[in-house]
């Protein structure tokens, strides 16, 4: 690892100041988890890390039905998991944080880190960059593609969006707050992600000098909602696909449904093939299969990767028979 | 032996500070001045190694030396190989690289700098020019003619090839009623990912001329000898203390280069030098395990008796010996029989170099190859001949006995195959388990029941076979306040003979529990050892500490005796007096040894003072053995495989303490199932590690499991008088093939008779739509 300047600002007007207007001298510290080992790896490598585990309102999380649940960027795993309010009213959130597994994981990561963590890509991870490139061409279509997408897989962007939380938090129609030297912006969820062009393009939809400041995810009663995830090893390997499904049952029929697939594609990858199937039907066992195949019908298995359409399809119908099972 | 300590449920004595956190193990060690290392390891497989600039890194703060192999050639010595088998090809195994690099990992030089992040980055500016050679790493083509030679002065890539052959083959092979099944079955790597990382302090005193090792090892003793060895030194100014470690399970019965090198170091500098493994380190440059291709050729009657098994192994050796390495497979050899009585046995082994990491011990040690094999041999046999499993094996045990011999020339000490079977068939409701199967498979549901009856050779074991020596020391001292030390030569790691020994002591002399105090790892402070590995701790340790209670005991009557005006041979040890068995005549045990140790009255020719050291050697080694039912359920639409029940019924001769015996089987089962369904550490075809970080390397935790059910049978060993035999691999060896078996069984409408571990949901999925699961 190389030396480092590290900087732990108290207000968040301060930590922007110490933020450049371009990526790589700088990175910002929250929970670490995944920075820290990216750093150890040598595939980032700041100059400066700007701590904001020190400013008190990234730290907060309230809750009302006016206004909904408001996360802090700086909140735990952990204390969203130990959340009264959220365990009342966003299982489906609490599932999904369920999946980092790892108590150590769970005690330091942060709700802002997860939705910024970088993809699990092995290429990228070896040093091959975002793109996974040899010579101006990507190595993963004709490579070790096993984990990569199967979904918006055109090129030249062939991983997976890592996130565990992004998909129920798209279902649930959320929002984040990203503060910068010019002030606030808002931006719902699923605009969060992008998926890369070129190369220096990042997968986030964020300025080298904006911080991820809160998560706002409002306040739906009488939303079921359920996330279902199918690993390979059980242990602390992402998953191979999740399913995140927010939707209302109505007069014995099924309204307003959001589906979303992780791990499927380089971005969160809302499903409106499977919306569209449930909409105004009857649940049933074959609504959910028709609505898993209609999810992954568009799909574009790589070489090695049909397996992950087939746990995607079997994720979606699960998510959606678990979520219309639940009370509420 | 009546007692009240031996066969209880006693709490281990070494939890409470290991729990607290308040123990030390090797990276706890801090001394003044210490210096740090950090290794340079080779990126590539197979490559020569051109030139080596260390210019840029010895500028580096704190940097005070950069070492390469050139630097220690003839200052320090190879590591070395204890597997002594005829025609054996041993190439030179320096502790850093010399002109080639044969492994991802292989250490290339070493940067000594005061502070440990000093180091590491400073060893990250070390330049290599490398020249890529191919890498070999599949065994079929490491064995081919054309293949390049990792090792070029030992002509090709076989470093052994050892025969085992029994019984009539012309009968056999004659028997045109026999049928045949011809069958590959890949067992494959596995790293043993111990909890703590390997890691070595190493002191020299420049002025006393004495070296302190402190270091996570099985071995102290042995790893003394050889260090002696390997830097020069008097063997009788070397130490080597085994702190607290953090499990091992074979990987840390071994003698590694970063060992040599810090002990190399710190005689340079005279300071103490330390070395700790990163994760990635330890997967990559710790010993892996198993490994094999087995070529099996079954055959076996219409009944279900089988009359003779060929097999054909490739081990994988990696690319240099470690200290165990090609004496592993042999074991595979010896155990491929299991408890069946098969009349004849072929057995070809070859030893084969690869540009992999080398292979050693790993909980096991060749016997889960051997009982993986010999268990899908009986589930294939059942298979075929539509047979149910258990009647196929009950067709193929020898009748209960002593001193079995079987067709590879092994004798089993004890057997009762017949035993175990009938109380893990009860304990698991086997025949309605198979009501149940029936009736899912009816609507399309996959159960799988699946059953291993295993046996393992453990209490490693008669010096006559033990490439260093198979006996252990124990001592036993009665201090004068009448507390007693326990002194032992194996270096246990986990497994909690600090509390089974306690109890063999304290019920032997009559004493508290809490006054018997266990020491071992010090070479020092023991004697002499061997260590602890092979399910031998209790069996050989345990027996030399029971052996010197017993000396203890003769003295100690004989000076009651005189006190009492009794016999030495009327007098038994209980609640802290020795006393004749009606109690008529009794004199406080704290009283005799102030009579040994003030010395004022002691027959003639009795010395003063109560210590006495054992040496136990065993006359052979024991055959635990035991019975195990596993049941899964498929998962149609992903091919995951979920665990429902397992059942274990082991015997491991008498028990000395439940609860570590509970906690042996348990760990044991998680490694075993978890290379069934899990694990594997894999290389690509360019001699890649690519299952290098916990992420990739499936490490299987609690959650993933069910509860499992326990239970013994008890037949004791004749082979030592505390009749124990070992368990501390049964786990590991018993319940692999009863996983593979269990989901064959459920996928048995299927049509697929195997399918290679790990099996993991998308090869069985493959299976599920009618693919084949080998392109996985």
């Amino acid at each position: 690892m190389q030396a480092f300047e590290y900087a732990s600002p108290r207000s968040l007007q301060e930590a922007i100041r110490l933020l450049p207007a371009q990526w790589g001298p700088t990175d910002v510290l929250a929970g670490g988890t995944d920075l820290v080992s990216a750093m150890k790896d040598g595939i980032s490598t700041p100059q400066r890390l700007v701590n904001i585990k020190q400013i008190a309102e990234l730290h907060r999380m309230t809750f009302s039905p006016r206004a909904g649940l408001h996360i802090g960027a700086t909140v735990t795993l952990r204390e969203l998991l130990d959340d009264g309010a959220v365990q009342q009213h966003y299982p489906g959130l609490i599932q999904a944080a369920e999946a980092a597994r790892s108590e150590q994981l769970l005690n330091m990561g942060t709700v802002g880190g997860e939705l910024l963590q970088r993809p699990r890509c092995w290429y990228y991870r070896n040093g091959y960059g975002l793109l996974a490139l040899r010579d101006g061409k990507s190595l993963v279509p004709e490579g070790e593609n096993q984990y990569h997408a199967i979904l918006g897989n055109a090129g030249p962007a062939y991983f997976v969006s890592p996130s565990f939380l992004a998909p129920i938090l798209i279902a649930l129609g959320a929002t984040v707050q990203l503060h910068g030297p010019r002030g606030a912006r808002s931006l719902p969820v699923q605009k969060l992600f992008v998926t890369p062009t070129r190369v220096g393009q990042r997968e986030h939809d964020l300025a080298p000098n904006e911080i991820l400041t809160e998560i706002r995810v409002p306040y739906r009663p009488g939303v079921r909602t359920a996330v279902y995830e199918i690993r390979e090893k059980e242990a602390l390997d992402w998953p191979l696909a999740m399913a995140a499904v927010a939707l209302r049952q109505e007069g014995g029929v099924l309204r307003d449904p959001r589906v979303v697939l992780g791990q499927v594609a380089p971005v969160p990858w809302p499903s409106p093939e499977a919306e569209r199937t449930l909409t105004g039907k009857k649940p049933s066992e074959d609504l959910a299969d028709a609505a898993g195949r209609a999810a992954v019908a568009q799909a574009t298995p790589l070489s090695k990767n049909g397996y992950k359409v087939q746990l995607a399809r079997i994720a979606v119908k699960r998510a959606i028979l678990s979520a219309v099972q639940q009370g509420g | 032996m009546s007692s009240k300590l031996l066969g209880e449920r006693i709490k281990r004595k070494e939890d409470p500070r290991l729990i607290q956190g308040r123990s030390h193990y090797v990276d706890d060690i801090q001394l003044c001045g210490m210096l740090y290392l950090a290794f340079v390891r080779s990126p590539h497989a197979h490559a020569e190694i051109k030139a080596i600039h260390s210019e840029a890194a010895q500028k580096m703060p704190g940097v005070l030396a950069v070492y390469t192999g050139a630097d220690l050639e003839g200052r320090l010595g190879l590591i070395p190989c204890a597997a002594g088998m005829e025609g054996l090809k041993v190439p030179p195994h320096p502790c850093l690289a010399l002109r080639r690099v044969r492994y991802v990992g292989e250490p290339v030089a070493v940067v000594v700098a005061s502070g440990r992040y000093q180091a590491v980055d400073a060893a990250a500016q070390v330049e290599v020019d490398y020249e890529p050679l191919p890498a070999i790493t599949d065994l079929d083509k490491a064995v081919s003619s054309d293949s390049p030679v990792i090792h070029e002065s030992l002509g090709d890539n076989i470093a052994f090839v050892a025969k085992l052959e029994g019984g009539d083959w012309k009968a056999v092979e004659s028997d045109a009623s026999l049928k045949v099944i011809r069958q590959r079955l890949v067992n494959q790597r596995l790293a043993p990912l111990s909890m703590e990382t390997r890691g070595v302090v190493a002191s020299y005193s420049p002025g006393e001329d004495t070296l302190t090792v402190w270091s996570s090892t099985q071995i102290p003793h042995l790893l003394k000898t050889q260090l002696a060895v390997m830097t020069g030194m008097d063997e009788a100014r070397v130490r080597v203390i085994a702190p607290e470690v953090g499990g091992a399970f074979g990987s840390k019965l071994n003698v590694y280069a970063e060992e040599g090198v810090a002990c190399f170091v710190s005689r340079q500098f005279g300071k103490p030098v330390k070395w700790i493994e990163s994760r990635r380190e330890n997967l990559m440059a710790t010993i892996h395990g198993r490994d094999q291709i087995d070529d099996l050729e079954i055959y076996f009657r219409p009944d279900g008796k089988v009359m003779g098994l060929k097999c054909h192994i490739l081990a994988n050796l990696g690319a240099y010996h470690q200290l165990l390495t090609p004496a592993i497979p042999t074991l595979t050899a010896l155990m491929i029989l299991g408890c069946y009585n098969i009349p004849a046995v072929f057995v070809e082994t070859k030893g084969v170099f690869t540009n992999t990491m080398s292979t050693d011990a790993y909980r096991g040690a060749g016997r889960p190859e051997a009982t993986y094999i010999i268990e899908r041999v009986m589930d294939m046999v059942a298979r075929e001949l539509n047979l149910d499993p258990v009647e196929v094996r009950l067709k193929n045990f020898p009748p209960p006995g002593k001193d079995i011999v079987l067709a590879t020339g092994v004798s089993y000490d004890t057997a009762n195959y017949q035993k175990t079977l009938k109380k893990v068939l009860t304990l698991s409701g086997y025949k309605k388990l198979r009501r149940e199967q029936a009736r899912l498979r009816k609507k399309g549901k996959y159960l799988g029941i699946g059953l291993s009856t295993y046996v393992e050779i453990c209490a490693m074991g008669p010096s006559s076979r033990m490439p260093a020596g198979g006996w252990e020391s124990g001592t036993v001292r009665v201090e004068p306040t009448g507390k007693v030390t326990v002194l032992s030569g194996t270096s246990p790691h986990g497994q909690g003979e600090e509390t089974s020994f306690a109890q063999i002591v304290a019920e032997e002399l009559g004493v508290p529990y809490d006054d018997v105090t266990v020491y071992h790892g010090d070479t020092n402070q023991v004697p002499m050892g061997i260590g602890t590995f092979g399910s031998r701790t209790t069996a050989v340790g345990g027996t030399a500490i029971y052996h010197a209670a017993q000396r203890i005991k003769k003295k100690m009557a004989r000076l009651a005796a005189v006190k009492l005006g009794a016999k030495p041979s009327e007098l038994v040890f209980r609640d802290g007096k020795i006393e004749t068995e009606d109690g008529s005549k009794s004199v406080k045990f704290g009283e005799v040894v102030g009579e040994a140790y003030f010395a004022k009255q002691l027959p003639p020719g009795l010395a003063p003072g109560l210590v006495e050291n054992y040496v136990f050697e065993p006359p052979n080694y024991t055959y635990p053995f035991g019975a195990h039912v596993a049941v899964v359920e498929i998962d149609n639409e992903t091919g995951e495989v979920n665990l429902r029940n397992y059942f274990a019924v082991d015997d491991c001769g008498r028990i000395l303490n439940p609860m570590l015996v509970d906690g042996q089987i348990h760990g044991g089962l998680a490694q075993g199932i978890g290379q069934a369904l899990w694990e594997e550490h894999v290389y690509d075809e360019n001699g890649q590690l690519l299952t290098g970080t916990l992420m990739d390397c499936a490490a299987p935790r609690a959650h993933q499991f069910c509860w499992f059910e326990t239970a013994n049978t008890e037949t004791r060993t004749p082979v030592n008088p505390l009749g124990v035999k070992g368990v501390g691999e049964a786990g590991t060896i018993g319940s692999t093939p009863a996983i593979v078996n269990a989901v064959m069984d459920a996928l048995r409408p299927l049509g697929v008779r195997h399918i290679d571990m790990p099996l993991k949901p998308e090869k069985i999925w493959q299976v599920l739509r009618g693919g084949s699961p080998q392109v996985v």
